[in-house]
């Protein structure tokens, strides 16, 4: 009986495996296919693309999967030949570090205010965090194009970073994180004299390393793939769009730099995500769920 | 716990005021265009805004497309998810790079992803090529109501390693003695999974149902990418239906449209609220 078990045990373990290698196969195969296709010759991938959209029941598109010669050409043309492109990019380079950098300052404060303080209104102040985590972002953007009109900040950057600062998804990732630190630490540190910002800055921030990496990736992810924002914030300010907006405009033209543009793209969310990958996967915590 | 600190103010004051200004503050002034007629004189109409809208037939058709997509969606990621979370309970340590995997398409701009989409979908491209070696006819994926196979398709794919992610640290909470004690038992992985896993995991699942059923909701960037601003009106979403009511600086149809959607929202949270307690009177 036991032996049966067991063997039922590693039965679904193989399951496992070979289920979730096919998804990975899956998932992987438009994100290894993009930088494939970044190191074909220009023309190679122009001719490929100018067969799309081919209504001819018996015809089908190639399909290379080795390139005629690996060429860097794609990648010397969108970063050396077309300086647009690196334009658009540098755009999304600035809103995605800005925020961060507001992030930064105000989220964590925000998320030790609501978990390591007791105040009149906090659990009503929670509550409404979670409610603006959870209202569509058209709920929330209609009025607040008001807002920016009344401020002056439509179609200034400031209206995508601004509203973006105080993100309630990753106030709430890091106030449940917050909650699971013992309270006898909080506690000997203010007996040790320490006051409440030696306590957050020396004690609260360190041990909320793996949260807090987590939302940097997260956010760094968020704000590398703004397009409802620009669209409706930026319409008059074209030269502002990130490349989330742009790219496919740009791509138009020239199909041929597409995929390097694509691949050079999602580059810098990959290594921001291999830099923090532990963290997102222990720092995500919903244990304390209420 | 600190009590009475004048320090507090330093720490909750910046997020705050942010908060006020660019979320509150707008919602409730956003209130005065829902309820008056934005002329001159800008008088008071009561409800007419609110009926107008909710006749008007391309809202009805946006709201009516973004709730079809979110229920397709959500439900998807929330089993697909869920399942995947549960192989991956099996692996132990060895999950870490099926996780890494899973969760990478989230990092991954959705317009990157477009140019391999038109292709993978394109009448000649390979899922036409699997569609007929399966012995079916070619589909216009691109074209129609059909689009919205690659647009769903595209938000599962870059959405569902976020849930794996919450999932799996729910799962690691409950203690491997459980599952030993049900194999001895000698149940099933399904009934492990039904008995044991689903029960535990309860309020995190909960959670991840609600958020991926309102992150859907929103879905636009794909529509957006792969039907345009003006899609077919299969795939058009309400989030078209506002920015072309921005495009035109309609405020009062805008704010309408907004707490409207909000009523339905809130309208769920309570849902959610009623449900928690009637699961906290049966324990």
């Amino acid at each position: 009986m036991r032996t049966d078990n067991k063997t039922r045990w590693k039965t679904g373990k193989i399951i496992s495996i070979t289920l979730l290698s096919l998804m990975a196969i899956l998932l992987l195969f438009p994100i290894v296919l993009t930088f494939l296709y970044s190191f074909f010759p220009v023309k190679e991938m122009n001719d490929l693309l100018g067969t799309r959209g081919n209504f001819s029941v018996d015809q089908w598109m190639d399909f290379p999967l080795s390139p005629s010669m690996v060429s860097l050409r794609q990648y010397y043309s969108l970063l050396i030949e077309k300086p647009i492109y690196l334009q658009y990019f540098m755009n999304s380079v600035f809103y995605a570090v800005v925020v961060l950098l507001f992030q930064a300052i105000v989220l964590p404060a925000l998320s030790y205010a609501l978990s390591c303080f007791k105040f009149f209104g906090r659990e009503a102040l929670f509550f409404l965090i979670l409610l603006l985590m959870l209202m569509p972002f058209q709920v929330t953007m209609a009025p607040s194009v008001l807002t920016m009109k009344t401020l002056g900040l439509l179609n200034t950057r400031w209206a995508i970073i601004l509203p973006l600062a105080v993100s309630p998804l990753y106030v709430f990732l890091i106030r449940q994180y917050m909650l699971s630190i013992p309270t006898d630490i909080l506690e000997a540190g203010l007996m040790d004299g320490a006051g409440t910002v030696r306590t957050y800055l020396y004690i609260v921030l360190p041990a909320c390393a793996p949260i807090l990496g987590a939302a940097c990736a997260l956010s760094f992810a968020d704000s590398w793939n703004l397009v409802e924002q620009p669209l409706i914030y930026l319409s008059e300010l074209r030269d502002a769009l990130p490349l989330s907006v742009m790219f496919n405009a740009i791509g138009e033209s020239e199909k041929g730099v597409a995929f390097a543009g694509a691949a050079l793209y999602i580059l810098p969310a990959m290594l921001i995500y291999i830099y923090f990958q532990e963290d997102i996967l222990t720092g995500i915590q919903l244990s304390d769920l209420k | 716990m600190f009590k009475k600190k004048k320090s507090l103010w330093l720490f909750l004051l910046p997020g705050l005021a942010g908060l006020m200004v660019f979320y509150v503050a707008p919602f409730i002034g956003g209130l005065y265009f829902s309820f008056t007629d934005g002329t001159i004189n800008n008088s008071f109409v009561g409800f007419d805004n609110y009926t107008r809208l909710w006749k008007n037939e391309v809202f009805r058709l946006g709201l009516q497309n973004s709730l079809e997509l979110s229920l397709i969606c959500a439900p998807l990621i929330f089993v697909l998810s869920f399942t995947l979370s549960v192989m991956l309970k099996h692996l132990k340590e060895k999950s870490l790079f099926f996780r890494n995997v899973l969760l990478m398409p989230y990092l991954v701009p959705t317009s990157a992803m477009l140019i391999v989409w038109t292709l993978l979908f394109d009448y000649g491209g390979i899922v036409n090529r699997l569609v007929v070696g399966l012995g079916q006819e070619r589909v216009l994926w691109l074209q129609s109501g059909a689009m919205r196979v690659p647009i769903v398709l595209l938000y599962v794919w870059k959405n569902t390693g976020f849930s794996v992610v919450i999932f799996s640290a729910a799962l690691q909470s409950i203690p491997d003695e459980y599952y030993e004690f049900a194999r001895l038992e000698g149940a099933s992985s399904v009934k492990q999974a039904s008995k044991i896993t689903l029960p535990l995991i309860l309020p995190t699942a909960f959670f991840v149902l609600v958020l991926g059923w309102v992150n859907a909701f929103k879905i636009f960037k794909e529509v957006y990418f792969i039907g345009g601003a003006y899609p077919d009106e299969r795939v058009y979403t309400l989030q078209h239906f506002m920015n072309n009511k921005f495009a035109t600086l309609d405020y009062q149809d805008v704010t309408t449209a907004a707490y409207s959607f909000a009523l339905i929202v809130l309208a769920l949270f309570g849902l959610m609220y009623l449900n928690k307690g009637v699961r906290g009177d049966a324990h």
